[in-house]
């Protein structure tokens, strides 16, 4: 297994064997093939960071997430969604397929 | 470390985000023109009519094609959701200005993505749009040429109906 990419409370690997991937939590480690590792970048980077702080939209600041098709589900405060996002941005520049030209957290 | 990543996907998460955003924008053209479609249809303005349902097949048509194109790179494309359509005109003139300013946008939102594909040395992405490119072109063309009408034949009630009936339908 590779590390990809690691941020405060989450990290990244790579199986060649398996062809995937493995979020670790924390509490947990969710495996995810490629295809579900795009479908979390693009969750997670549709929630809206601003409601948390401006608006009495998510005034709890809770995202609740579900993960590969709902097997998994979390439940994320605003530090640990900000610290996904970051995870995630960088995990996509490691892979090779992302422009961003900085990673948010140096491996 | 094996590239997986590159072996399942052939864009850019950028271009691919990009393209997202583009399909929406597509199918809010595709919902508004039929939204143009139906005033026309109320007002008896028939051939603008039959060419505003067409335009919005037509967007539909885009829209399928940039959808298919993330999928066949590997990305994944994501359905839209259209809001926001406005169905209140105050004259046909005004319809077919709508729609110019409405492939304006588009053009530009085509050349800006153009643009990025191109600082980020995305040649599939830059070719895949150059289809769009010449689309564009034609479209902001057809709608000046009938706008350009309402300046030749003036906008009172007679008018209006010879220009619907220079409109092609196919
Ligand atoms: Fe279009
Ligand atoms: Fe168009």
């Amino acid at each position: 297994m590779v590390l990809l990419s690691k941020s405060k409370y989450y990290s990244l690997y790579q199986s060649d064997q398996e062809k995937c991937y493995f979020i670790d939590f924390g509490n947990k480690t969710v495996k995810a093939s490629f295809c579900q590792l795009l479908a979390l970048r693009q969750k997670v980077n549709a929630i809206n960071i601003t409601n948390h702080f401006y608006s009495s939209e998510n005034k709890h600041g809770i995202e609740i997430l579900t993960l590969c098709n709902k097997e998994h589900l979390f439940v994320l405060n605003t530090s640990e969604t900000l610290d996904l996002q970051a995870l995630i941005k960088d995990s996509f520049i490691s892979l090779g397929l992302s422009t961003a030209s900085k990673k948010t957290v140096p491996l | 470390m094996k590239d997986i990543a590159r072996q399942k996907m052939s864009i850019s998460v950028e271009t691919m985000d990009l393209l997202n955003q583009q399909i929406t924008l597509e199918a809010h053209a595709s919902a508004s023109y039929l939204a143009m479609a139906s005033w026309c249809d109320q007002n008896a303005f028939t051939n603008s009519a039959s060419f505003f349902y067409k335009q919005s097949e037509e967007e539909r048509e885009h829209m399928m094609k940039i959808f298919q194109f993330i999928n066949d790179c590997g990305g994944n494309a994501i359905s839209p959701s259209v809001s926001n359509i406005n169905h209140e005109f105050s004259s046909l003139e005004d319809i077919f200005e709508s729609a110019l300013d409405q492939e304006i946008m588009v053009t530009k939102s085509i050349h800006n993505i153009v643009k990025e594909c191109k600082n980020n040395n995305d040649y599939n992405g830059e070719n895949f749009l150059q289809w769009f490119v010449v689309e564009q072109l034609e479209e902001e063309k057809t709608l000046r040429d009938i706008l350009d009408l309402f300046e030749l034949m003036g906008r009172d009630g007679i008018a209006l109906k010879l220009i619907d009936e220079r409109i092609k339908t196919e």
